[in-house]
């Protein structure tokens, strides 16, 4: 963590437009874990169906969102990850009937602890993506990076070096 | 009101008939104005205890370190401890219970309550004496903490040198014990639970940000939160990477490939790393007593973290930790009502 | 050389060594004192007990890149040296302790191996000290261990406080620059002011201290009592937290570790850090067998190590009494305990 309020100013805070977008030099780094038998099937059928978002998201298949421990998000933001996804199967539907109810209240806890550490609530994103949702999983996507651009590289956590 | 002679008289009588195998409970330091952890085995040693606002410690670590001690003798002596607890100490000895790390009948415990009073903290003591060491503190009975220093004396208002986690306790008297001691009374009028917290989290996302950047970049990686606290008992812990489990049987590879999730490096964002897995991994068993922040030779709030994930968990999830060793972990359960507004 | 300085003046004094070095002077951040870098403007008080943190720091950082590396894919590794460049320092408050840990320091960085990185911060860093009035903590017993509080070693400058100033002591070359760049900040030491600092100093060892009667007794009740079954009394409440040695002025070992910054291309560092002989790991081997197992067995190492090893190999007590292992032990344990009864224990 810098702990400089220099670093905002840094993070190149562009205002959203298309023009601007695609001056951008900046290309956010998401790292997303995705549950084997829903949201990376999700993932998949959006290929599959040459649905257009921006190709920023680092997938990690996991076997359900349950299984994602806080661990894996705090490494992925101390490695540099300018975002963090987790997304699973909607409640009720878990392929191992409980584990994303696990989840939910896991992650809850962690993207509190995030927030009040001071790193920007918006660059850590949980949603319910089922294997038929390839639309929803393109828009969750491409709206998280849309927003992560504007928010600039993550400098709070990642380790310096 | 406790009375110190029943508590040593207790004692005494535990380690006369053979019930027990040690005492665990404090005794005058020579190291400074807290008092010390004491293994009493000799009944006549069970004079030396003592019980008054500089017992800070909790004393339910030893229930851990003694276990891991005896996993390494040929012929443990397998008597139960007996444990001199306070209300926050008991509530770890709960969750120690409910995790299955000890079983009930491996500790005797002499539960104690702190009443009206409560233990100082030393840094708050330095702060209202400027900067005199000071080499006795006690309770006046009239609201405030008599605190000696080379030179003199003086009173200081109980609220300004009180630990936090004692202005902020709901239930200042033990949840479980064998023989109690004291009034089983929440006479606290202070009402002030989670004001710390709040504090630190009503700021701004700046203010918040540059506050903990701060905090962690003092930190030198002793480890001293991690080991006071009797929650952390994990052998091998997830986040310390020379910290490895190796067996005559371990593999290279095994030793080679093992995850470094942090390095070694003393710095703000390794740090940060390490409190904040830590963190995540006592929400839902810290039961605020408050040693991370106490040892912490640097003066890190530490408490902060963990007590605001327990505000969550009682404002979320209806949950508080060590109050009943039958209930689930926090986090190994969960509600139909569960928070989701936050998923997409 | 010895000159006097008002007292009003010292702020002046760090703005003018400011202008061509970091200046660090204690201040009291987070309830605690520590050893913090003094703005351009700043104030400068020397009314501190003592820090945390101890001066060895500003030589021997906590962590520290040796070298980077970096390879290409199919290419020959490449080396970058990292020997320290930074600003040159002084460093105000540091008390006689602290001074005498310098030169046990320079012991094992500088004689037989030169440590090049530990040399060039020493050679940039001049520790500026100040005579202790009274025994900073309840806990402090340098004059046990052959010091006293105003011992001149491993400092560049010593400074006393008298009456409205500062009577100051050059003792090294580099002491001398820092005095004389400020020249004009300073007046000539009277005989007076001489005898007044003496008093103070005489009176300030004649304050009691914690005591250890004598160190070669304690050496002696070490070497007969390694096996005693007393070390697992006395470390009974360790908690292997090792606050101990890390606040320890004279404590140094240290860990190296490779550090990957990215994996493909290949690039990273080697870094060392402060290692610690209290953490569990610290001489776990790599079959799984660790000779010192237990908090008795290592904080037998500690205590042997400080109070007889050094000994027996330097000729100097490694130890300097400035208490902080004590002070911060978060449950009580005492090397001055331990030395007097490892004194008692000597005879048997």
């Amino acid at each position: 963590m810098q702990g400089r309020n220099s670093t905002v100013a840094e993070a190149a805070v562009e205002p959203r437009s298309d023009k601007t977008v695609e001056a951008q030099a900046f290309e956010p780094k998401v790292v997303a874990f995705l549950c084997k038998w829903c949201s990376s099937a999700g993932s998949d059928l959006a290929g599959v169906s040459r649905l257009q978002y921006p190709p920023n998201a680092i997938p990690i298949q996991v076997m359900c969102s349950g299984s994602v421990s806080p661990l894996y998000i705090l490494s992925a933001f101390n490695k540099g990850a300018d975002g963090v996804l987790v997304s699973g199967c909607h409640p009720g539907d878990c392929h191992y009937l409980k584990g994303n109810f696990y989840a939910r209240r896991r992650i809850y806890l962690v993207q509190k602890l995030l927030k009040f550490v001071g790193l920007e609530p918006d660059r850590f994103r949980m949603s319910w993506v089922s294997a038929a949702e390839g639309v929803k999983f393109a828009e969750v996507v491409g709206d998280f990076v849309k927003d992560l651009k504007a928010l600039g590289p993550q400098r709070k956590l990642k380790a310096e070096h | 009101m406790v009375v110190m002679e029943d508590i040593r008289a207790r004692a005494k009588e535990l380690l006369e008939s053979g019930k027990v195998r040690a005492v665990l409970g404090y005794r005058r330091s020579s190291a400074g104005v807290l008092a010390e952890p004491a293994f009493v085995t000799a009944p006549e040693d069970t004079a030396a205890l003592v019980l008054d606002a500089t017992c800070v410690e909790n004393l339910a670590l030893y229930l851990v370190n003694e276990k891991k001690r005896q996993r390494a003798e040929k012929t443990p002596d397998t008597r139960p401890l007996a444990i001199v607890a306070k209300g926050c100490d008991s509530r770890t000895i709960n969750v120690l219970l409910q995790e299955n790390y000890i079983k009930r009948d491996e500790v005797v415990i002499l539960g104690v309550s702190c009443e009206n009073g409560g233990v100082i903290d030393t840094k708050k003591l330095n702060r209202a004496l400027r900067g005199k060491p000071a080499t006795a503190a006690s309770f006046d009975g009239n609201g405030s903490v008599k605190a000696v220093f080379t030179g003199g004396e003086t009173a200081v208002p109980a609220a300004e040198v009180l630990a936090d986690r004692c202005l902020e306790c709901t239930q200042a008297y033990p949840s479980v014990s064998d023989f109690f001691f004291g009034e089983k009374e929440s006479g606290r009028t202070y009402n002030r639970r989670f004001t710390a917290v709040s504090a630190v989290a009503d700021k701004g996302m700046e203010e918040r940000s540059d506050f903990w950047a701060g905090h962690f970049d003092r930190c030198i990686r002793c480890y001293a939160c991690r080991a006071v606290c009797p929650m952390c008992y994990c052998d091998e812990c997830v986040v310390d990477s020379t910290n490895c489990v190796v067996k005559a049987t371990t593999t290279a590879d095994e030793k080679a490939n093992r995850i470094r999730w942090i390095e070694r490096s003393v710095c703000p964002s390794e740090n940060a790393m390490y409190h904040l897995v830590r963190a995540m991994h006592l929400a839902g068993r810290c039961t605020d007593c408050g040693e991370c922040e106490r040892v912490c030779p640097v003066n890190i709030p530490l408490r902060l973290l963990n007590t605001m994930l327990e505000r969550e968990a009682l404002e979320m999830f209806e949950y508080q930790p060590g109050l009943d060793p039958e209930q689930p972990s926090l986090i190994s359960s969960f509600r139909d009502g569960d928070p989701n507004d936050f998923i997409r | 050389m010895e000159v006097i300085l008002k007292k009003d003046r010292l702020g002046e004094w760090a703005a003018k060594l400011g202008e061509g070095a970091d200046v660090f002077a204690p201040a009291f951040v987070e309830d605690c004192w520590a050893f913090t870098k003094v703005e351009p403007g700043g104030e400068v008080a020397l009314d501190h007990g003592n820090t945390v943190r101890p001066a060895k720091g500003f030589v021997f950082p906590q962590r520290e890149v040796l070298y980077r590396f970096s390879q290409d894919s199919g290419g020959a590794p490449r080396l970058t040296e990292t020997l320290p460049d930074d600003p040159r320092a002084v460093v105000f408050g540091v008390r006689p302790c602290d001074g005498r840990a310098m030169v046990r320091n320079d012991k094992v960085f500088t004689c037989g191996f030169a440590d090049p990185y530990y040399q060039a911060r020493r050679e940039r860093v001049a520790y500026v000290g100040l005579a202790c009035a009274e025994p900073p903590s309840p806990n402090c017993f340098c004059l046990s261990v052959g010091g006293s509080p105003d011992a001149e070693d491993g400092l560049d400058v010593l400074m006393t406080e008298l009456d409205g100033r500062y009577y100051v002591k050059a003792l090294t070359a580099k002491g001398k620059d820092i005095v004389v760049a400020a020249s004009s900040l300073f007046s000539e030491a009277q005989p007076a002011d001489r005898s007044e600092a003496e008093s103070v100093h005489a009176a300030a060892r004649s304050h009691p201290q914690r005591s250890i009667a004598a160190m070669d007794k304690v050496a002696e009740g070490l070497k007969r009592n390694f096996d005693s079954p007393e070390w697992d009394a006395l470390a009974r409440a360790c908690i292997g937290c090792g606050a101990c040695t890390y606040l320890c002025p004279s404590c140094h070992c240290f860990d190296i570790n490779d550090e990957i910054t990215s994996r493909s291309p290949l690039a990273g560092e080697r870094v060392r850090t402060w290692d610690n002989c209290q953490f569990p790991e610290f001489t776990m081997h790599t079959s799984g067998h660790n000779p010192r197992e237990t908090t008795g067995a290592r904080l037998r190492q500690r205590i042997c190590h400080k109070l007889l090893y050094f000994v027996e190999n330097h000729n100097i007590q490694q130890c300097t009494g400035c208490g902080r292992c004590i002070t911060h032990c978060p449950v009580g344990i005492d090397i001055v305990r331990i030395a007097n009864v490892m004194e008692e224990a000597a005879g048997q």
